[in-house]
């Protein structure tokens, strides 16, 4: 079983360490090549070393003025974020997930234990970690040995170790959530929680007011405290090895203790009709989607409005430094406060473009668990049900760029008056542009080859994120950097929106959607 | 002239190489129960979502009471219900939710023989889809096919999962649509649940249409089954033309005999016979002479 998990887990694995790989190398060679002297090296040090507001958010920046200060700054947290979703993803679908389809009992009914078939998967889990930090590690060594960033190969295996450590503590997170949730949405959700609870103590631990002890108590804390090619501290590997193996072992000796397919928090299993929205495909969706919608709400708000609080401060710094080298790279030309946000606001461009794929997605599921099968055998359109869908989406991406635009207003509006309602409204919607475009681009994969929905989708958001990445940091010439398409829409409120571009991007979107539409409308219902 | 439920012609489709079902041609009448046999991956389930226009046809076409399945997928479903053999449900709703949800996409629902059918089914509809049996999920989405009295429902495998007493309620719900004038097509392994129900039967094998009618039509596939215990010898029946399996056990001969009784009696004239049973196949007796000894009848009856 350990074989078989360590097989399904191992592609994603591998090119999620080669982009982790990419990252440290896109982002040390083009240091060099921006910051060619000491001077404009120690003036960004000056610039973001102290000051608090980044510190908060992206973590401390002790060491601005060299290559490896600035690599880890620059990586960490991104890395550290997307390794954390991607190992609570994998340990949930193949604990949790595998349970709910009812191939944990076939597993089962073999010659082994729930004890033993657990701590099985987690043995192929560790195993996906350790190629992860692999893929990672040989990239960082190889860039290593470059002599711009000249890092020994002791301290590049640390620095990918370091990497690595999120993904390896979130699978174990996933393993224990595995077995509190009735349902792979449910551990998901609550391996999410935790996720956003150590952003936010380590946020806290690291904003200057005194309560640095904090980052102690936070899982993303103490990757940070690795400090992996400036001022190491593998002491902080014992709490990460420490939380991470004592969740397994409770994972291990919860899965024998309770019956295959309970939880240990229980759901209600009966409840009284409720019977609001079920009038139809659509209002059911609408249902449906009420959890993910209060989720990325909260998260989208809690986001504007943390960068809107810090936009003041960080506009501030940077107006003095050569930062702007790479905000005006990003579209964020001018200074201060709305060049800030202007790039900040791609932040939350990503996060719309994941919600537009994940609407996908589920679009997809409903297909191949063949519950779309209850609606299509009654007097329901095809198009009619994947048009109604797709007017969801859009309307609940246009109300999280609004969201993003009026928590932002409000953030800022504690400290400043720089910027107005309108503008951050506009600045919301401007987001909401290439998520569109995704959204539309995925429904036409959905539309003839709907099991590449997912793969495809997401590929296009990591590809775009990647390229406005390294692109950001002067890597790439401007044939590919225009192929990401946050690329394609101004950084407002930096400047103004670009209102021909977005219109081309939703535009593509529209069209790729009814194509993707009527490509449905034509093709064989696929099961799963 | 009586109205086609269904009616396919030349009905196909292959995925590659691989003709998952071939030139289907038959006609279900309005009012009638249709049974539909065959073994695994015979063309079944595929048939039946042609039929509903879940997957489009390589050649030819289907109509639901003269309705393009492809064309006219919304006319036909308002006027039939469908019961997957495994329902793919919601698991947070309840079963009164599910069932508030497909009456409302169905459009028309009778409320009284909604409730009347949860009552005979015994379901707790209070619970959510994801606390239910299989059995249970089978009763809902059984009754969301029923509460809406459609012209036409197609069950595929719709008892699975339910036990002895819930199929009983089952053909009690069929035998009413049938009085009622509903067309039932039902595709079942469970060879007495057709054998019970159905007024006529299609049999498919390896994506072809093998033989179609009604039961007692296709009772002559099969052989006869005779036991003979004579009082004193043994005459020699071997050379009797459509005799077949000969066996003795003490004064009793048990053989099968296809075609023509008459040569058989004649044999039998001259000797003193004690004892002589016959009787006719059991379905799951034919469905094994097709299948069983792997022969294909002629195709020459399997056009209605």
């Amino acid at each position: 079983m350990a074989r078989r998990t360590l097989l399904g887990v191992l592609p994603s694995a591998v090119l999620w360490g080669v982009v982790f790989g990419l990252f440290v190398a896109s982002s040390a060679l083009s240091y060099a090549g921006i910051y060619k002297t000491q001077a404009d090296r120690d003036s960004l040090a000056a610039a973001f070393g102290a000051n608090v507001s980044t510190s908060a958010l992206f973590g401390p920046a002790p060491q601005l003025q060299t290559v490896a200060g600035f690599t880890v700054f620059k990586i960490w947290l991104t890395v550290a974020l997307i390794g954390g979703i991607w190992g609570l993803m994998a340990s949930t679908k193949l604990l949790r997930g595998d349970e709910d389809s009812g191939r944990w009992e076939l597993l089962l009914s073999g010659a082994t234990t729930r004890e033993q078939a657990t701590f099985q998967v987690l043995l192929g889990l560790l195993g996906g970690t350790v190629a992860l930090w692999i893929a990672t590690a040989a990239l960082a060594v190889a860039t290593g040995r470059s002599p711009e960033f000249n890092v020994a190969v002791r301290p590049a295996l640390y620095l990918a170790l370091s990497l690595a450590t999120t993904a390896f503590m979130f699978m174990g997170v996933g393993a224990f959530t595995s077995q509190l949730g009735a349902a792979r949405r449910q551990a998901a959700a609550y391996g999410g929680w935790i996720l956003g609870i150590s952003y936010a103590l380590r946020m806290v631990a690291d904003s200057g007011t005194g309560l640095h002890w904090l980052i102690w108590t936070s899982p993303l804390g103490w990757v940070e405290m690795l400090q992996p090619l400036t001022s190491p501290k593998p002491i902080s590997l014992l709490p990460i090895f420490g939380f991470t193996c004592l969740l397994g072992y409770l994972s291990v000796v919860l899965a024998g203790r309770r019956d295959v397919g309970a939880s240990l928090i229980q759901e209600r299993s009966r409840s009284g009709p409720r019977l609001l929205l079920l009038s139809g495909h659509m209002g059911l969706a609408v249902r449906m989607l009420r959890p993910v919608i209060a989720s990325w709400g909260t998260a989208v708000a809690a986001v504007g409005v943390l960068l809107g609080y810090i936009a003041y401060a960080a506009g501030e710094t940077l107006s003095k430094s050569s930062m702007q080298t790479i905000y005006a790279r990003l579209g964020a030309s001018g200074a201060g406060i709305k060049a800030f946000l202007g790039v900040s606001f791609l932040m939350l461009a990503v996060m719309l473009s994941f919600v537009a794929v994940g609407q996908l997605t589920a679009v997809r599921a409903e297909e191949a668990d063949q519950r779309l099968d209850q609606f299509l055998a009654r007097p329901v359109t095809r198009i009619g049900w994947l048009a109604g869908r797709l007017a969801i989406a859009v309307s609940f991406l246009a109300a999280l760029g609004i969201l993003s635009g009026v928590m932002a207003w409000l953030g800022v509006a504690i400290e400043s008056s720089a910027v107005s309602l309108p503008t951050l409204l506009a600045a919301g919607l401007n987001i909401a542009a290439p998520a569109v475009c995704i959204l539309g681009i995925s429904t036409l994969v959905f539309g003839f080859l709907p099991r590449a929905t997912a793969i495809v989708g997401y590929g296009l958001v990591s590809w775009s994120l990647l390229v406005e990445f390294v692109g950001g940091i002067g890597a790439l010439n401007h044939w590919i950097f225009d192929t990401s398409l946050f690329h394609q829409m101004n950084a407002a409120p930096a400047i103004g929106p670009n209102i021909t571009s977005d219109s081309w991007m939703a535009a593509i979107g529209v069209a790729a959607a009814l194509a993707g539409c009527i490509l449905f409308a034509r093709r064989d219902i696929q099961g799963g | 002239m009586t109205e086609a439920a269904i009616r396919t012609e030349g009905l196909s489709k292959f995925y590659g190489s691989v003709r998952a079902l071939n030139d289907l041609s038959m006609e279900v009448t309005a009012g009638e129960v249709f049974g539909f046999l065959g073994p695994n991956g015979a063309g079944k389930t595929t048939t039946i979502r042609l039929l509903l226009g879940l997957i489009r046809p390589s050649a030819g076409k289907a109509e639901i009471f003269g309705l393009d399945s492809c064309s006219e997928p919304v006319e036909a479903h308002r006027r039939l219900s469908y019961v997957p053999a495994e329902a793919g449900l919601w698991p947070s709703l309840t079963g009164e939710e599910t069932l508030h949800l497909l009456g409302k996409v169905n459009g028309h629902v009778d409320e009284v023989y909604r409730d009347q059918l949860v009552k005979r089914f015994e379901l707790d509809s209070s619970r959510k889809i994801r606390a239910y049996s299989r059995g249970n999920r089978q009763k809902v989405i059984l009754i969301a096919a029923l509460m809406s009295r459609p012209d036409l429902m197609i069950f595929d495998e719709p008892t699975s999962g339910l036990d002895p007493l819930m199929e009983h309620e089952f053909r009690n719900c069929v035998s009413e649509a049938r009085q009622r004038g509903q067309t039932v097509f039902l595709s079942s392994h469970i060879l007495s649940e057709v054998e019970a129900l159905c007024d006529r039967v299609a049999i498919l094998r390896n994506g072809r249409l093998v033989e179609i009618g009604t039961l007692e039509e296709m009772r002559h596939l099969s052989a006869l089954k005779m036991e003979i215990t004579f009082a004193k010898d043994i005459p020699d029946l071997s050379a009797v033309p459509g005799v077949a399996t000969l066996q003795s056990a003490g004064r009793t001969v048990s053989l099968q005999l296809t075609g023509p009784v008459k040569p058989l009696l004649e044999a039998l004239a001259a000797s003193e016979i004690t004892e002589l049973v016959s009787r006719e196949p059991s379905l799951e007796e034919l469905f094994l002479s097709l299948y069983g000894e792997g022969q294909l009848p002629k195709a020459s009856g399997a056009h209605a």
